[in-house]
């Protein structure tokens, strides 16, 4: 019974490293990736976490060491009062130091690639203007949807003409492409999260927000917003299609067709649903 | 060492009771709440004077024809799908399967209420108030003003969102649900207007009267009307014959010209309400159908004090009737209705179209007016009859309006505001 605690707090590495071993087996591990920068997100993200856990492991052992050795129990020596220890305390302040600073620098290519080097500031990211990339689309977040405006088909990628075309929460991208998106937002604080392109940004009442990336692969995926807005938080849920430039065009012109309608044609056998 | 092993049992026994604690907290916070009751709509029933004893009749005769929140019924003369509005309806659940039901509740019930009244949880906070279905009426539809709308206009609504107001997108949805969603909106409206028409029945009654529950009354002189009025809404679509000039042509140019003419004339009178500049800032003190009976409400319950107050020789008896009317009607305004707002003409200006932004919508919107508000309709009112408007002419609106956003605000020329402010009638 004496060495109870020790063991029951032995669990904790245990147990938490066992967390992250299973994960994977339960499908509660990383969205899959189908963007071309999130590798280097995903890169980041291991290098912290075996980072963590590998200090994790040592203090947890460590703790459980003391508590095992110096157990209460069976002990009758006088604990011994120390003030402090000057090296330990600068040896424990300049590692960690030196490693957020290292994370630091290491991460910057990343935070630069997905965060500066805006694909519409021109091929040396300062001088250029917003000529060389039109966005591909503005997205608004409003509480609680994504409402998305793609420029005209005459508009050559221009926003803000009669004929902008006009979408909610049904995002379609061509794959392999540049994408880059004005984020705003009409209300509160979003966040704008696309979890298998490795994109997220909030979005700002009042700013625009570039937002650039490739996707990689066919296919649909989820839009959420991660920063909770409101009530009706859970609900600002989004559907991304990336899909080949040729269904893209065709999906767009589908669009611009139906929000040009002068007249429309309702199914018929209204109200019969006997 | 007894001591040792004591101290660690109490520890123990502190953590597991503490632990017990919270479960039991937690468990208090979830169970216990009563099933979810359709409310009566008390506007209506203080407006008409129904006496306690009647309220529980008409409450028993609207359980009879259309069941409670977790158990909907439908009367086949309702022309309802049963099983869609079942989907619909009850707690938030989902079976094996993953299919699920409660979407109502889920989705719509925070703001709209459970009894559709508009006046969920959320619905204080929003601005314009979420719609009450009880009175039967659709703004953004494709149907001739009065008409009710058609299944797909309403589910256009659920599926694009109403942009400019808290209404979202619920494009997402597998098309089953919306449908059933659809269904148990117009379930919520035909049993909110069947409410009000038991109602009217109940205050037209003579003294000792009792109301007829008898199935000629409540069917097939209540309920079949008003089914009617839902399964013919479809034969009554505003479909513009003629389509509008091609987008940056001459031809659109001089629609444009021509349908600033009409704003500002006195045929259509947009200018009126939308304002000289079309930036919704023209009459602003008028309010829509769902707000104006509670304003009527609360002005006559003011006079009513008024004489009260004014004529000390009324006998006491009536006195005190007078006054627990008042009362009652006071408390039904501050608990069962939303403080009252006014309806805002819509800024053109912003390029925010809540009926849809295709211009077959604006047409609608132009030619039919908008049910339930101050906008009027200046198309025909029956397919044939003579409109306001010629057809072209509300194409030509329909341009001009969809041509403000692009063009600034500051540019309405000095003439058209003098012209304006010489021939202003309000």
């Amino acid at each position: 019974m004496g060495k109870f605690w020790s063991l029951l707090f032995l669990l904790v590495p245990i147990l938490g490293v066992a967390c992250f071993a299973v994960a994977p087996w339960y499908k509660i591990w990383l969205p899959s990736d189908v963007s071309e920068h999130g590798h280097m997100i995903d890169h980041l993200f291991y290098f912290i976490l075996w980072l963590t856990a590998v200090v994790f492991v040592i203090t947890e052992v460590a703790l459980f060491w003391f508590m095992w050795r110096y157990d209460g129990k069976g002990q009758y020596r006088t604990a011994k009062f120390m003030h402090g220890s000057h090296s330990l305390e600068i040896v424990w302040t300049i590692i960690p130091s030196a490693v957020l600073l290292f994370i630091a620098i290491y991460q910057m290519n990343a935070w630069a690639d997905s965060k500066i080097r805006n694909p519409a500031a021109g091929p040396d990211g300062i001088f250029g203007t917003a000529d060389d990339m039109p966005p591909t689309l503005e997205i608004t977040a409003r509480q609680f949807e994504w409402r998305l405006r793609y420029p005209g088909l005459q508009a050559k990628g221009k926003l803000g003409g009669d004929d902008d075309i006009f979408v909610v929460n049904d995002l379609h991208l061509p794959v392999n492409e540049e994408i880059l998106l004005d984020l705003k937002s009409s209300d509160v604080l979003h966040s704008f999260f696309l979890p298998n392109m490795r994109v997220k940004q909030d979005a700002v009442p009042g700013m625009k927000i570039p937002v650039w990336f490739r996707a990689t692969e066919v296919g649909t995926w989820d839009i959420v917003c991660a920063e909770l807005c409101g009530w009706g938080h859970y609900k600002m849920k989004g559907r991304v299609t990336i899909e080949s430039r040729e269904d893209f065009d065709k999906w767009l012109e589908e669009k611009y067709r139906d929000q040009t309608a002068t007249q429309d044609t309702q199914p018929v056998g209204q109200g019969d649903s006997e | 060492m007894k001591n040792n092993v004591f101290r660690e049992l109490r520890v123990m026994s502190c953590l597991a009771l503490s632990c017990l604690a919270i479960v039991t907290v937690a468990l208090a916070g979830c169970g216990g709440s009563d099933a979810p009751q359709f409310q009566l709509n008390m506007v209506a029933i203080a407006d008409a004077q129904v006496p306690a004893a009647q309220q529980q009749e008409l409450a028993n005769v609207l359980e009879a024809m259309y069941g409670t929140p977790d158990e909907p019924f439908v009367l086949g003369d309702s022309h309802l799908d049963i099983k869609l509005v079942r989907v619909a309806a009850g707690p938030v659940r989902s079976d094996q399967f993953g299919r699920e039901t409660g979407l109502y509740r889920r989705h719509c019930g925070h703001c709209h209420g459970t009894t559709g009244d508009g006046q969920g949880p959320t619905a204080m906070l929003l601005n314009p108030y979420p719609r009450d279905y009880r009175q039967g009426k659709f703004k953004f539809k494709s149907t001739e003003r009065a008409a009710k709308p058609t299944e797909y206009d309403l589910e256009r609504i659920v599926r694009e969102g109403v942009p400019g107001t808290a209404m979202p997108s619920f494009e997402l949805l597998p098309d089953t649900q919306i449908k059933a969603l659809v269904e148990y909106v117009k379930y919520l409206s035909m049993r909110g207007q069947t409410e009000i028409d038991v109602i009217n029945a109940i205050s037209a009654l003579g003294e000792d009267e009792q109301l007829d529950t008898s199935r000629a009354v409540l069917v097939d002189e209540i309920l079949v009307p008003l089914a009617e009025s839902w399964t013919t809404a479809s034969e009554k679509i505003v479909q513009p014959d003629k389509p509008t000039a091609e987008p940056n042509s001459e031809e659109k140019l001089a629609s444009i010209a021509k349908g600033r003419e009409l704003f500002y004339g006195t045929a259509a009178n947009c200018v009126k309400c939308h304002g000289p500049s079309a930036l919704g800032d023209g009459q602003t003190n008028d309010y829509d159908d769902w707000t104006k009976p509670l304003v009527e409400m609360a002005q006559r319950l003011k006079d009513q004090q008024k004489s009260l107050n004014e004529n000390p020789d009324i006998p006491a008896a009536e006195r005190n009737q007078q006054e627990a009317q008042i009362a009652f009607a006071h408390e039904v305004l501050t608990n069962d209705a939303l403080p009252p707002k006014n309806a805002i003409p819509r800024n053109l200006r912003q390029g925010v179209y809540r009926g849809g932004r295709r211009p077959v919508d604006i047409y609608r919107r132009i030619s039919a007016g908008i049910n339930g508000v101050p906008m009027p309709g200046v198309g025909p009112a029956t397919p044939g009859a003579q409109g306001t408007l010629k057809p072209e002419e509300i194409w030509n609106l329909v341009d001009y309006v969809m041509s403000l956003p692009y063009e600034p605000a500051s540019r309405p020329p000095r003439q058209d505001q003098l012209r304006f402010s010489q021939t202003q009638q309000y």
